[in-house]
Order: C-alpha cells, then sequence, then structure tokens
C-alpha cells in the first residue's frame, strides 16, 4: 500500500524515467531478444512483453540505477517462459554450467588438434570471418552461456549486471565467460576446420 | 614460466595463471591492481598469451560490431503506443 501510494503521488515522474529508459535501451533489448528468440517477430513480441511486465513490476525496482540489470532480467525471465521450450537449440553439453574447475581443467580436456589453434590463434582467420559466421557460432553455444556472451559482450553489460540480469552469482558469471568464450573458439574452429583453414594451420606448424 | 619472483615488484605469473584471468581482464573485470600488474607482465613477456589476447580483443570487436541490432521503427511505435496507455 505505502508504496502503490507513494506511485501514484510521483506517477508522472516515475513513467517520465521508465519511457526514457526504454528509449535509451531499446536497441540493445531487442537485439538481445533477437538473439535469444532468433526471428524478428518473436524478438519484438518479446519487448513489447518486457515492457508491459516492466511496468506492472516498476515498483520493485528499489534504486534506479540499476534499470538496465533490471530490464534484462525481465526480458530474459519472459524469454525463459514463453520461448525457452519451443525453441531447437543444444541442450546437451559436455560442460558443466558452473562448474569453475579452471580454464586449464576444461582445455585439457579438449582434442589436441583443437588445443594446437587455440595456442596458435590465426588473427587473419579472424579478420576475415564474416560477422554472422561468428553470431552464428555464439548462436549455436548452449543457453547460459550465450546469453551471458551476449549481454557482456555485444550488449556491454559489467559482470555484476549481466548477473543481477542472470539472477546467478558473479563468480558464475567469470566462470560462464571462460567456460563459454572457450566453447566459442571450439566453434570457430570447428568452422575453420570444415572450411579447410585449420587443418592448413595444424599441418603447416607441423612442418616448421 | 618464469619463476624468478625477487626481481619484480610483481609476482612472475605463468600461462596457466594468465590464462585463468584472461576473460576477466578483457572484459575490464579485473579489478585487483596487483593481479592486473601480474598479467600485463606476463603479456609483455609471453609471445603466446599475447597473441592470444590480441585475438581475443580482435574478437570482442567483431562480436560487438556484429552482433549489435537496431530496433525496428515498427517496435519503437508499438512501445510508445504500448508505454502512452500506462
Amino acid at each position: 500500500m505505502v508504496l502503490t501510494a507513494r506511485l501514484m503521488t510521483d506517477s508522472e515522474d516515475t513513467k517520465t524515467f521508465f519511457s526514457r529508459e526504454i528509449e535509451e535501451n531499446m536497441d540493445a533489448l531487442y537485439g538481445t531478444a533477437l538473439r535469444l528468440s532468433g526471428t524478428g517477430a518473436d524478438a519484438e513480441d518479446l519487448v513489447a512483453e518486457t515492457v508491459s511486465k516492466a511496468w506492472t513490476a516498476i515498483a520493485s525496482l528499489e534504486d534506479r540505477r540499476r534499470f538496465r540489470p533490471w530490464i534484462f532480467r525481465i526480458l530474459h525471465n519472459c524469454f525463459i517462459s514463453n520461448y525457452r521450450r519451443e525453441a531447437v537449440r543444444p541442450r546437451e553439453s559436455v560442460y558443466e554450467e558452473d562448474d569453475d574447475g579452471g580454464l586449464v581443467a576444461l582445455l585439457n580436456a579438449q582434442p589436441d588438434d583443437f588445443l594446437v589453434w587455440w595456442a596458435n590463434p590465426e588473427r587473419q582467420y579472424f579478420n576475415n570471418m564474416l560477422g554472422s559466421a561468428i553470431m552464428a557460432a555464439i548462436d549455436g553455444l548452449p543457453d547460459a552461456f550465450r546469453t551471458t556472451i551476449i549481454l557482456i559482450n555485444v550488449e556491454g553489460l559489467t559482470y555484476d549486471e549481466a548477473a543481477e540480469a542472470l539472477g546467478v552469482p558473479p563468480g558464475t558469471i567469470r566462470s560462464r565467460m571462460k567456460r563459454g568464450r572457450t566453447m566459442l573458439q571450439k566453434a570457430l574452429w570447428e568452422q575453420a576446420r570444415e572450411a579447410g583453414i585449420a587443418a592448413t594451420t595444424h599441418n603447416s606448424r607441423h612442418e616448421t | 614460466m618464469s619463476s624468478d619472483k625477487e626481481s619484480h615488484s610483481h609476482d612472475d605469473i605463468g600461462c596457466l595463471e594468465a590464462i585463468e584471468a584472461f576473460y576477466a581482464y578483457l572484459d575490464g573485470e579485473l579489478s585487483d591492481p596487483q593481479a592486473i600488474e601480474d598479467f600485463e607482465h606476463h603479456m609483455s613477456h609471453c609471445r603466446s598469451c599475447f597473441s592470444r589476447s590480441e585475438v581475443e580483443k580482435l574478437l570482442n570487436e567483431r562480436m560487438r560490431e556484429s552482433g549489435t541490432s537496431k530496433a525496428p521503427d515498427d517496435l519503437r511505435s508499438r512501445v510508445r503506443r504500448l508505454m502512452d496507455e500506462f
């Protein structure tokens, strides 16, 4: 009751604040929704639903400076409840999502060919790689890692903001970044191998 | 991997420790000044890790360029109409 009364007397100010923040974050919300849901139409519906739910829940935003992680959390929750069950995405992973056994242990479990690539990256290959190919590799990651990488590396959230948005401890975000980025490298390596680039790199290194 | 700790004000961390700090550093999330100094020192003399970090930085740039999207005008209009009803 107290919160409702406060919001009613402060409604114009709250609405102005809310509208401005939504406008400022619209591209990031849409971009994230697009990567999560996979189609423009679904992304638009997801953003619209997020805005509606966010306004309904505006009283739960205790610190206005935390609007960004707060709105992304609502977006993510909407996605999980509405779209995730329908999406066709890799569910099984040999990687334990939040197991921070260390990157070294993770790398030790990888094939030698990949480790050669990982340790001797071809800058030119990354320079020439199509942006769409990079994003396709991200889209193929398991949800937890995909979402974390999108929020941090594409939309520019801090680790703390991403932790708040995804409802996990900051340590989990660190772990997901290490594991997710390694998985991304592996996906890019597989693309390069299919294109015959990684194999060439491997052979040439053995010859020298 | 050097172990000559006494000749430097920083610890000479090895590749394994550097790898663990890799993404936190590149994402600007490594806050401990000593850890930053140790990491940067390692990068300054380890060609392999430096080379990896350059590629990861490049990948960060490419992800930012390629992954960001502009909200369609239709969506902006739809959301504005929605907010007008609040």
